[in-house]
């Protein structure tokens, strides 16, 4: 991969709205509350209903009333972040596109969105199953309908925030927002446009709720957490704007971080009649793929973001993918402990950490080895449900 | 160097026939595969016909186990790629490995098995959801499943582009090829026709009380179809060390977002018709280079209007003949262009196009060169898949019998010398 730069970050999280406020929660060590009062729906019928939601999240003090009622959950943090992602990266100002250079194409026509989600907005097409199976099919609101599709959410983005050079919806489960970026990266490479939205989306909803609760999702306390914090389903959506170094330089943006390197790779169940299947072998060969693709060595790593999230079966078998990869006691760091399982969202979320760790703004969340030294070099991992996995590779800036 | 990209196989699962052979036949006929919905009660809608697979068994095509974990709109892409690999004449052992990967596209994915999840939720409580089929939810497995039977290990992607998802899909494959990320990609897209759904297309107005027409000065709106169409992308290098035939060769893609409204097109079309352009410019080409455009053509007012624009704007007086399969199979949702890329195989295989069935009237408002009712022969050395989708996505795809492409490039189109 040619590298590419990070000039911006939007951030809706359990740990807060923006970068500046997300990067000090993870300084500080910060951890969602999963025991506040749910907002996302009515938790009165569950017992000890935890899960990390976006607490106050009120779309409209970003996005102004108008046409909020149109927007579910979804499309809501996922406009809002695009929002702040493009004002972070000095693109749009009070709202407005900022002025191209002479002779150049609007950013509008040259800026486009790669979204990763995994479960749609369960909540508009569950609303609607409710009105078709207590009421009648013909009773659904055909407002809300659009809503059921999955590229909903990423379509409102580019309505909201004009962006017309493109707009591709990605679903590979946790890995999704890791691919993406290995989408941008062709797109960019076939200079399809100037800038790009990279990352992911996850709503909280009852029926998301419902399905890892009755799923028997066994969030708990990592193993290897010195903090015994537990695990939860977690909510938010997470871009960053990403684009060529030149175009970077061009306009002056300052570059908050480098991407390097993607790798990914499937390995199926070794049982037929499984379907679930946490596989460490994939990951293994996703972080040796990114680390090629980087053109770096295990050794060169510094800092492991991984999607350790305090399910079990799957934060061991990351661990000792990330281990057989990298060698013994790499140091490898947990924030979904922090914010979440957000599963689309979760790789979106854990290239925004990684800026954090790369800038040397955040250092807690171990769950292996310890921080030696300043951190130059970082890999994010993904672990997705089904025997899929990738990894990016990311640098700090050149100051 | 950049690689070619070819189409080596195809495999199809389609209201007017399972497979190649049948598909093919059906397209050159002009065979509709509109009928009364059986997979649900649709007559309290007003609304009852749909091009719905009719004669596809899970088990002529899957395993046991396969059936067991896999829901309807997998077991018809799974169909399909298996079809498709056969066409290619490969076996699994040949593609098994890293180097291939699988991308699929879709709509909704297995939206019955949410459907039924809802149910057993709402009538029953949370205790009343069966626990096995929550596992079996999420459009990513579409390509997990697949990937499985293949033996895929490298890149497991669903692109879920609505409309226009096949031929995201197809764009992406060529793309994974030729950035050297793979060697074969088992790709394209499929969607199953689902109660919800349905009942929202009525609700939304834009369902057609008969039939699809496309184009059409009374066409009264969209019917809605199902099915997987699965092709076999391969690099140059990879179709060549093994002396494959290809059946095309796929071109480059144009995309664009219109950022105007989440279902309807842009009216003034600016970003359908700066697709078009890419897609025929970035394939190294140019409008006159262009023999046949499968065309969106769903059969509403908006749409056909909008993509009517858009042809007379790339292709000026030059009246290239276009033709809509949704006249004959409904509108396949994220299946659709996926099925309509098998199409434009189909095209510059034999050099026959596929009819727009059921077109009475010409509408000034769609003044186009419409291949009427009955299949024609013609040039087919280019032929170009046109696609929109809720979301504002636009996406066209060009296909061109091999040899006829210049060397492709990943640049801008005014990279080419």
């Amino acid at each position: 991969m040619i590298a590419r730069a990070i000039t911006g970050v939007g951030v809706v999280s359990p740990l807060g709205v923006g970068r500046d406020v997300f990067f000090a929660a993870l300084a500080a060590g910060a951890r969602a509350s999963q025991s506040a009062r749910i907002e996302s729906f009515d938790a009165s019928k569950y017992e000890n209903p935890r899960i990390a939601e976006v607490r106050d999240f009120d779309a409209a003090r970003y996005l102004g009333a108008r046409g909020m009622r149109t927007l579910d959950r979804l499309s809501k943090l996922l406009v809002v972040a695009a929002r702040q992602c493009l004002h972070d990266a000095g693109l749009k100002s009070a709202g407005e596109w900022v002025e191209p250079a002479a002779g150049d194409a609007s950013w509008a026509a040259r800026a486009g969105l790669v979204v990763s989600n995994a479960y749609g907005s369960l909540e508009a097409i569950t609303e609607l199953d409710r009105v078709a199976l207590l009421e009648d099919r013909r009773y659904i609101n055909p407002s809300r309908f659009p809503l059921t599709v999955s590229n909903t959410a990423a379509g409102y983005a580019s309505i909201w925030e004009d962006l017309r050079a493109l707009n591709v919806s990605v679903s590979d489960g946790n890995c999704g927002a890791l691919d993406a970026v290995a989408c941008a990266d062709m797109l960019l490479g076939s200079a399809r446009a100037d800038v790009l939205l990279v990352g992911g989306a996850e709503a909280m909803s009852e029926p998301l709720f419902v399905a890892f609760r009755r799923f028997g999702a066994d969030f708990g306390p990592s193993e290897a957490d010195a903090s015994s914090a537990s695990g939860c389903l977690g909510e938010g959506a997470a871009l960053v704007a990403l684009e060529t170094p030149e175009v970077a330089r061009a306009r002056s943006a300052p570059v908050l971080a480098e991407v390097l390197g993607y790798g990914t790779a499937f390995a199926p169940p070794p049982h037929p009649g499984s379907l679930l299947y946490a596989a460490p072998e994939a990951l293994t060969e996703a972080i040796r793929d990114a680390l090629r693709d980087a053109n770096l060595q295990a050794t060169d790593v510094d800092v492991v973001v991984s999607g350790v999230s305090g399910m079990r079966a799957f934060d061991g078998a990351e661990l000792s993918a990330i281990e057989a990869a990298l060698g013994q006691r790499p140091f490898v760091v947990a924030p979904k402990l922090a914010f979440g399982e957000t599963l689309g969202a979760g790789g979106a979320l854990g290239i925004a950490s990684a800026i954090a760790y790369l800038r040397n703004e955040a250092r807690g969340y171990a769950v292996r080895g310890e921080l030696r030294g300043p951190v130059r070099t970082a890999v994010v991992t993904s672990m997705g449900y089904y025997g899929n996995a990738s990894a990016l590779v990311m640098r700090a800036a050149s100051s | 160097m950049v690689q070619r990209v070819f189409v080596t196989g195809v495999g199809v699962v389609s209201s007017i026939g399972l497979g190649k052979a049948d598909f093919f036949r059906a397209l050159e006929a002009g065979t509709s595969g509109i009928s009364s919905v059986t997979a649900f009660d649709a007559v309290p809608l007003g609304r009852v016909r749909a091009g719905e697979v009719k004669g596809f068994n899970a088990s002529d095509h899957l395993t046991r186990a396969e059936q067991r974990r896999v829901g309807r709109c997998s077991a018809m892409a799974l169909g399909a790629a298996r079809m498709a690999l056969a066409d290619a004449g490969l076996e699994v052992a040949d593609v098994a490995g890293p180097r291939t990967a699988v991308v699929l596209g879709t709509t909704m994915g297995e939206a019955r098995i949410l459907a039924e999840l809802d149910r057993e939720w709402i009538t029953a409580g949370p205790e009343g959801i069966a626990r096995a089929p929550v596992s079996r939810y999420g459009s990513t497995l579409l390509s997990i499943h697949i990937a499985r039977a293949v033996g895929a290990r490298g890149m497991v992607l669903t692109l879920p582009a609505a409309c226009a998802a096949g031929n995201y899909a197809l764009s992406f494959s060529a793309d994974l090829i030729r950035t050297g990320r793979a060697d074969v990609v088992v790709t394209g897209a499929a969607e199953l026709l689902q109660e919800l759904q349905f009942s929202g297309f009525v609700r939304l107005a834009a369902m057609a009380p008969d039939k699809c027409q496309p184009f059409d000065l009374n066409r009264q709106g969209l019917l809605l179809g199902e099915g997987a169409g699965l092709l076999v992308l391969e690099s140059a290098a990879h179709a060549q060390a093994r002396d494959a035939q290809p059946l095309a060769e796929i071109g480059s893609y144009g995309i664009s977002c219109d950022a105007y409204h989440i279902t309807r097109p842009h009216p003034d079309a600016a970003g359908s018709i700066s697709a078009m352009l890419g897609a025929i410019e970035r394939s190294g080409l140019r409008p006159e280079d262009v023999d046949f455009i499968n065309a969106h053509g769903t059969g509403t007012k908006h749409n056909d209007a909008a993509e009517s624009k858009v042809v007379r704007e790339v292709f000026g007086d030059r009246r290239v003949p276009i033709s809509s399969m949704k006249s004959m199979l409904g509108h396949c949702m994220g299946a659709a262009s996926a099925l309509e890329a098998i199409g434009c195989i189909f095209t510059v295989q034999s050099g026959i196009y596929p009819p727009t069935i059921g077109y009475e009237t010409l509408d000034p408002e769609c003044d186009l060169n419409v291949v009427a009712n009955v299949a024609q022969r013609g040039k087919s050395d280019v032929v170009i898949n046109n696609s929109l989708a809720f979301g504002g996505y636009n996406a066209v795809t060009v296909f061109a019998k091999p040899g006829v492409l210049p060397p492709p490039t990943m640049g801008k189109p005014e990279a080419r010398a």
